[in-house]
């Protein structure tokens, strides 16, 4: 069975590699020529190579923050964009962009990225609270997704309120961000995106034990050792950074998280947490870079929005579950 | 020879709460327990049974008084030791994510191994003969949601075996389960009793199981707890109350 593993992750990560490739050569409307990478090759390592390192750490943060997820609310149908929670984030940022442009705090460009992110953190903390809370009072699963529809709903109306009320700029920088983009990105920003998303996921590497003993559910997991709430609490601010961050620079973007902790269980039929988070990892990031490189390589010269390409593959998992009745 | 004291209530006040309003479930209770003692809780439904035992391994906290385990007041244990110390059965179901038997024995082992829940050789061996205690050798690879609600049972008691804990702790074990599985389980208990000298407390509304296996038992009413060993059960009158008039 460990031999199995191995194989499947030398798969994953042979997989990975094809799929970062065709997401720097495909990823755009022009194809790149491997003879001619100098550093002067202003669409290579100004535009592609951004946004495919962006996809690759908007993979793993958003598929580790679903499986987070998932394993806090024992619900293998759980994730950050059907529970609302990429829309809080998106509130948020909503609110700070056009409150921000009252302030002028986007004149200094450092200080609004970091706002907007602080914002989008704040955001999906304060709605994973709500969810928690409500999560406490219905038992069924299908239910608390209905109830995650319904709070994305509610920050959608407030959000198209805002929008309402607000001045042409910031409508424009708030409208192309929230239809969810990698391409946004640039080499300044993921000096910022890349070290808080690596530290975050490294948190995780002290929580590997309550994750596992979180999936036995409260009661049995403080009878062998483990403090279910405190565990469960910092698990949540890590997968709400997650999302939040992500969600900062690429807008949300839909079904990673959900589908992606589901394929990994699908793929290693293990229970064991450490080998997901490893997984989820490999996948999200090959995930979305097939995305990227396929929303750019199905009508040529047209680059897709990649929430659409996400959904498509997401959707259907998600319903062919929900069919199947068998939780992972 | 002196008997090892597992358990100690003293002036104990149990309870929970709900919607901020504190619910007193038992109070002023006074009661010990001893190694090797297989005792088997009966009441109605509702009068404390389930808080009696959660209560014992810190799911929910003491209202007043005191409550010593193994001779150490529990306030002053951490979780972990707690958990080496008593083990739980519960009636809830869990399952998903890919969990099997084998998976929620080995979670048996997790006060004992390091922060990254790697298993060593010891932990595998210890693992494995709760397993075989457990008849769940044939087992113990399926999935959770695939396996009968006895051998659910048997997966649940087999963690708790693999928790190597002096005291053990069952919530209504034997309400799903069949004629025959009800008796092996007892069985069972009774055997870890005797061979491990555990300290066995276990509810349940099966009174005549109750009297065919277990050494003392606990009876709870409204406010009132009373401990007698199995032969006075026959002629006591709130035993017989609850339902002992039947048998």
């Amino acid at each position: 069975m460990e031999k199995n593993i191995s194989i499947k992750f030398f798969i994953l990560v042979s997989l990975l590699i094809i799929a970062g490739f065709l997401s720097l050569l495909f990823g755009g409307s022009e194809t790149i020529n491997l003879n001619d990478l100098s550093l002067n090759n202003f669409i290579f390592w100004q535009i592609r190579f951004p946004k495919t390192i962006t996809a690759i750490i908007a993979g793993c943060t958003l598929a580790t923050a679903g499986l987070i997820l998932q394993v806090i609310f024992r619900n293998p149908l759980a994730g950050p964009y059907v529970l609302g929670i990429s829309s809080g984030a998106s509130l948020m940022v909503a609110i700070s962009i056009l409150a921000g442009s009252s302030l002028h705090v986007f004149s200094e460009f450092f200080i609004g990225k970091a706002f907007i992110v602080t914002s989008a953190i704040t955001g999906s903390f304060l709605v994973t609270l709500l969810i928690l809370a409500i999560s406490k009072k219905v038992n069924s699963n299908v239910i608390l997704l209905l109830i995650g529809l319904m709070i994305s709903q509610i920050c959608g109306a407030i959000q198209t309120a805002l929008e309402y009320f607000s001045d042409a700029t910031s409508l424009k920088n708030f409208v192309t961000w929230g239809m969810g983009s990698l391409s946004n990105t640039t080499n300044f920003d993921l000096t910022i995106y890349f070290p808080i998303a690596l530290l975050t996921l490294a948190a995780i590497l002290f929580f590997i034990k309550p994750l596992n003993a979180l999936l036995l559910g409260e009661n049995y997991s403080q009878n062998i050792g483990i403090n279910f709430k405190t565990s469960r609490f910092y698990l949540i601010l890590i997968s709400s950074v997650l999302t939040g961050l992500t969600t900062a620079f690429c807008g949300p973007i839909a079904f990673i998280g959900i589908a992606v902790p589901i394929l990994s269980r699908m793929i290693f039929t293990s229970s064991k947490q450490h080998i997901h988070i490893l997984s989820c990892l490999l996948i999200g990031s090959i995930t979305l870079l097939l995305s990227d490189a396929l929303s750019n390589s199905i009508i040529h010269n047209v680059s897709l929005p990649i929430n659409m390409i996400t959904t498509f593959i997401g959707a259907p998992l998600v319903i062919y579950l929900m069919f199947k009745n068998k939780s992972w | 020879m002196e008997i090892k004291e597992c358990i100690a209530f003293k002036n104990t006040s149990l309870g929970y709460k709900k919607n901020n309003t504190v619910i007193s479930v038992l109070t002023d209770i006074n009661l010990n327990f001893y190694a090797g003692d297989f005792v088997g809780i009966v009441g109605l439904n509702g009068v404390g049974k389930s808080t009696l035992l959660k209560s014992l391994c810190g799911l929910l906290p003491l209202l007043n008084g005191q409550l010593f385990i193994d001779e150490q007041p529990i306030i002053n244990l951490s979780l972990n030791e707690l958990a080496k110390k008593i083990a739980i059965v519960l009636t809830e179901k869990i399952g998903g994510f890919n969990l099997t038997a084998y998976d929620v024995v080995a979670a048996g082992q997790m006060p004992y191994n390091n922060s990254f829940n790697h298993l060593t050789a010891k932990n595998l061996t210890i693992i494995e003969e709760a397993i075989t205690i457990c008849g769940l050798t044939n087992h113990k690879y399926k999935l959770l949601n695939e396996l009968s609600d006895g051998l659910f049972q048997k997966t649940i008691i087999a963690k708790s075996l693999a928790q190597q804990t002096p005291i053990m702790l069952l919530d209504e074990p034997s309400a799903f389960l069949d004629y025959a599985s009800k008796h092996s389980l007892f069985l069972l208990l009774k055997q870890l009793t005797k061979e491990q000298n555990k300290c066995i407390l276990v509810s349940s509304h099966d009174l005549d199981l109750l009297l065919k296996y277990c050494s003392k038992i606990l009876l709870i009413s409204n406010n009132n707890t009373e401990l007698i060993s199995v032969s006075e059960a026959k002629t006591n009158k709130l035993f017989i109350e609850i339902g002992g008039g039947f048998i």
